[in-house]
């Protein structure tokens, strides 16, 4: 089903039009300037969500130097030349929808080093698997599913690298050698990778760089009228390419929707609306707003003010999975056969259910935030919601009311005895 | 009468005014209380709170310490504050401290500033909420808490398990209601709480595990909160029988939304359940929720908790069942550590009734005398154990093994002294192999025994009742007292020199019965000669208990062959 059908299916399937008695506010203003007055008030503190969530610059770097450093190490050790192997970022960190977690939880950096095919075996992923993790051995790494992963002590974040090799530098026999589970899509096939499935023991087809492109081309497609879309860009480097910037503008509303949605989904575990392990995960949730985003541009609807897109991607969401042959679907768009949510439909439906309750609780609490006028109740309903303490002094806003005159301390608190 | 007048020492306020700005010397009578205002620097949005002041309580600085009060607008916003609004930080170390009341003053002032104020402006407390939550939680109880409250707590009595709805058992006047899957602990509860149990009405329970400790940031505020976990967490079924007040019946039920880990619970009653009778003369109705649901204290009495704060395992005792033959001086003790430790079940086995004489030695008192001791021991433990079931025999050890049988028992524990039962504790074990434990006292407690053997060890060798063999003392055949006007032989001994006895026997019982034990061994407590002396001087340690002669007492280890 193109993404188009899926639009227009998933607007006939919703109950409600938040977006609608929204845009009835603002009457018949289509003027950029008057809008943001009238939508100022919760823009502003979504915007000040946005900030929240965003990872600190200087932890993104730390976190960049730290990728870095493995990645050369990973180079050095492997004693290959810089071209036969490419590292860089996949996921949250390279879509640039990485969100802190309202419990301090540590952020991942997911990396992918790709090697050329001549410098393995392809017959023995097992081995290749193997022979990254060897040399990570330094750094202690513990094997996953598809990557090794590295903690960082004393530091906020891990890294993950994901071993793989780019399928656009195989030959025919040496694919067919391989038989990777699914296969890549033709439009993005020259990203497209074999990564190795630890579990099945045997190569898998992925395609993260494809992915990133498919989100930053839809995210480009403008819908929104203000003439002011800005895009975060990133610097490619030879051999290990940095972390991208994580800093966004609400008016890339693909990007400001899919971190505000996982950051609520977070906050939704933490208020036990669904266990954690039913949580709905990022790359499906990256894969239904990019997929609703892109249908709404093909059938030409354009938003005036960001806040209405945001609103309407939250109402369409819920309906936005199809079903074939009474299965669900959230197909990766790079990867022919992936089906994202493939456990939806082996765990008698609470993945399911957990989705579908928390699109429900988004558009009630969007609905609690947007029925809030005074804006000291917006700002609390929207730190409630999305699990926001207040704004920060610095350490130079706090006046000093130290006492000039230093006195010892208090002697140590007497122990009692149990009794 | 407590001297009350205000006298501040040697503390100016203006002086302490010029060492810290923030500090205003203008005081203020408040409840007998003196006041000063503290300024506060301006915030950023969202971390405002009204005002603070340093609080001298009356009696300070003799009786009582000082304090910072914050405005009730901070309580449940920011992190350490009390219901009441004041700070808890440490900084007035106290009277008892001996420092001066300006000290005092400055200490306090210093801490509000240094670990309260900076690292709320800097968001460093931000987190602090989760470290304490149950207190935050009983803020936000008593904050919707009434004094004719109809329901005010929740007892939980088992460990969490899956989501589930499960019939639980409300009990007032007490306004307790009691969480267990099983209806016999919920009796055993009813049993417990006496005359404020009068009456037992039903209420369901959603019973939800979770992972985090609830906080003000994230607990439900609404119905429409809870709805939503209620619709995430439970099958449609249960969810709907939550949702819904009215049963099939027509009537309306109580409704509790408990949200636990195994270490904190928090739960809600919610809207709409039957009216409740008020207690007194007067019919009145008890005070229920009308619209929005209440939040509950909830308070653990599970046997892990009550047991060990969760400290010491329970393991699988609440799935035991232990034999216990005899309860005197020994055994009644022991039963009760035993049901302290958290078995789940005893049976207790004794023919007579509590005499005067058994009360200054016995767990029962005078007022079990002329009862049965075993079924004075039962309800007495059930009342205040409720994770423990005791089924009481008022039959002689032997008649009991020759009936029941050992079927089904984990542990047999022989605290009778008595050869005749130790006898038939043989000829059971012969037929249906079980875990032993005999203990016994010698005269004065200058002794005590427990003989732990693994299922399959005999405790006769070759024939013959080796319990003599394995004392320490030689006892001069005189020892024994010859009580007037019937049969009975007694020794003396103290209700405190017997509690080492009960103490080494209850250790060594569950060691067995937490299959500890592989080998057979003889674990004894053995008192020096000093005690032996103050009571006769011919007695005389056996030489493998010489180690013990020098000592007030000693426990020492032999294997059992």
């Amino acid at each position: 089903m193109s993404n188009t059908e899926l639009v227009l299916n998933a607007d006939r399937s919703r109950r409600s039009q938040l977006a609608e008695t929204l845009t009835n506010r603002a009457a018949a203003t289509s003027d950029f300037a008057a809008l943001s007055r009238i939508y100022g008030p919760w823009s502003t503190q979504l915007r000040r969500v946005s900030d929240h969530i965003t990872v600190p610059k200087e932890q993104v770097s730390k976190a960049s130097s730290s990728y870095v450093e493995v990645g050369n190490c990973l180079l050095r050790t492997l004693d290959w030349p810089e071209q036969v192997i490419d590292i860089h970022t996949q996921g949250s960190a390279s879509t640039q929808t990485l969100i802190r977690y309202p419990d301090r939880s540590k952020f991942d950096i997911d990396a992918v080093c790709a090697v050329d095919i001549d410098r393995i075996d392809a017959r023995n992923p097992v081995g290749f698997f193997d022979s990254i993790g060897e040399a990570l051995s330094r750094y202690a790494p513990t094997a996953k599913k598809r990557c090794w992963t590295i903690d960082q002590p004393g530091h906020p974040f891990y890294l993950e690298f994901t071993p793989s090799i780019p399928l656009a530098t195989v030959s025919k026999r040496t694919f067919e050698a391989m038989r990777p589970r699914f296969l890549p899509v033709r439009e993005y096939e020259d990203t497209a990778l074999a990564v190795v499935d630890m579990p099945t023991r045997s190569w898998k087809t992925s395609n993260p760089a494809g992915f990133t492109r498919w989100v930053d081309r839809t995210a480009s497609r403008q819908i929104v009228q203000t003439g002011m879309v800005a895009f975060a860009k990133h610097e490619l480097r030879e051999g290990v390419a940095d972390v991208p910037n994580q800093d966004i503008e609400i008016t890339d509303t693909l990007r400001t929707a899919i971190r505000l949605f996982k950051r609520h989904r977070d906050v939704c575990v933490q208020r036990h609306i669904f266990e954690k392990e039913f949580k709905p995960i990022s790359v499906i949730i990256v894969t239904l707003l990019t997929r609703c985003y892109d249908g709404l541009a093909s059938i030409g609807h354009t938003f005036p003010h960001p806040l209405l897109l945001l609103v309407e991607l939250a109402e369409l969401l819920k309906h936005m999975v199809p079903t074939r042959d009474g299965e669900y679907h959230v197909d990766n768009p790079t990867v022919d056969g992936e089906n994202f949510a493939e456990k939806w439909n082996t765990d008698r439906g609470a993945r399911l259910r957990a989705f579908s309750l928390w699109c429900d609780v988004l558009i009630a609490d969007l609905q609690t935030i947007l029925a809030a006028t005074d804006e000291g109740e917006i700002h609390d309903t929207v730190n409630r919601v999305f699990g926001c303490t207040a704004a920060t002094a610095t350490d130079a806003d706090i006046p000093h009311n130290r006492p000039t005159v230093h006195r010892p301390p208090p002697p140590p608190p007497r122990t009692s005895g149990l009794a | 009468m407590p001297d009350t007048t205000v006298r501040l020492g040697n503390f100016d306020p203006e002086r302490l005014a010029e060492d810290f700005p923030g500090f205003i010397p203008v005081a203020e009578e408040r409840n007998g209380a003196t006041c000063y205002r503290l300024r506060l620097p301006s915030f950023p949005q969202g971390r405002e709170f009204e005002a603070a002041e340093l609080v001298l309580p009356r009696g300070f600085p003799d009786q009582f310490a000082a304090r910072i009060r914050l405005s009730s607008d901070a309580v449940l916003r920011l992190p350490h504050v009390e219901k009441d609004g004041f700070l808890c930080i440490d900084g007035d170390p106290g009277p008892s401290s001996g420092a001066s009341a300006d000290d005092r003053i400055y200490w306090l002032l210093d801490a509000f500033e240094k670990k309260f104020l900076r690292p709320w402006l800097l968001g460093e407390l931000d987190d602090d909420f989760a470290k304490e939550a149950l207190d935050y939680w009983r803020i936000y109880v008593d904050q919707h808490a009434h004094p004719e409250d109809a329901i005010n707590s929740v007892w939980i009595a088992e460990p969490p398990c899956e989501a589930r709805v499960v019939d639980c058992a409300l009990f007032t006047p007490a306004g307790i209601i009691a969480v267990h899957a099983e209806h016999r602990v919920l009796g055993r509860i009813r049993h417990s709480l006496g005359a404020t149990a009068k009456q037992e009405l039903r209420a369901v329970v959603a019973d939800i595990p979770i992972d985090n400790a609830l906080t003000p940031q994230t607990w439900p505020q609404s119905m429409d909160d809870l709805r939503f976990i209620l619709n995430g967490r439970l099958p449609e079924p249960d969810c709907k029988k939550m949702l819904e007040p009215r049963r099939r019946n027509g009537r309306t039920h109580h409704r509790v939304v408990l949200l636990r880990n195994p270490a904190f619970g928090f739960a809600y009653l919610l809207p709409g359940g039957p009216t409740i009778q008020a207690g007194g003369k007067k019919k009145q109705r008890a005070r229920l929720p009308s619209k929005s649901p209440r939040p509950l204290n909830v308070s653990r009495i599970d046997a892990s908790w009550i047991v060990g704060r969760d400290q010491h395992p329970v393991g699988l005792r609440q799935s035991v069942r232990v034999l216990v033959l005899g309860a005197g001086a020994l055994g009644s003790p022991v039963v009760d550590q035993l049901a302290k430790a958290g078995i789940g079940h005893i049976d207790l086995v004794d023919p007579q009734n509590m005499v005067a004489e058994n009360v200054g030695r016995h767990l029962l008192g005078a007022e079990s005398i002329q009862s049965s001791k075993a079924i004075s021991i039962a309800q007495r433990i059930e009342t205040g154990q409720p994770h423990t079931s005791i089924t009481p025999s008022v039959q002689p050890a032997e008649v009991w093994l020759r009936e029941q049988g050992l079927g089904g028992v984990d542990a047999v524990l022989d605290l009778t002294g008595e050869p005749d039962v130790r006898w038939a504790v043989e000829k059971a074990r012969k037929e249906i192999p079980c875990a032993l434990l005999i203990g016994w006292l010698e005269p004065y407690v200058a002794a005590a025994h427990a003989c732990v053997l693994p299922a399959g060890v005999e405790w006769m060798r070759d024939g013959d009742d080796p319990m003599v063999h394995l004392e320490a003392v030689e006892w001069p055949s005189d020892v024994m007292q010859q009580q007037p006007g019937c049969s009975s032989r007694f020794q003396s001994y103290t209700a405190a020199a017997a509690a080492h006895a009960v103490a080494l026997v209850a250790e060594q019982a569950l060691a067995l019965i937490d299959g500890e034990i592989q080998e057979a061994r003889i674990v004894s407590w053995i008192r020096g000669k000093r005690f032996l002396s103050a009571h006769r001087d011919d007695l005389i340690l056996r030489e493998w208990a010489h180690p013990a002669a020098e000592y007030d007492g000693l426990v020492l280890e032999r294997p059992f062959k």
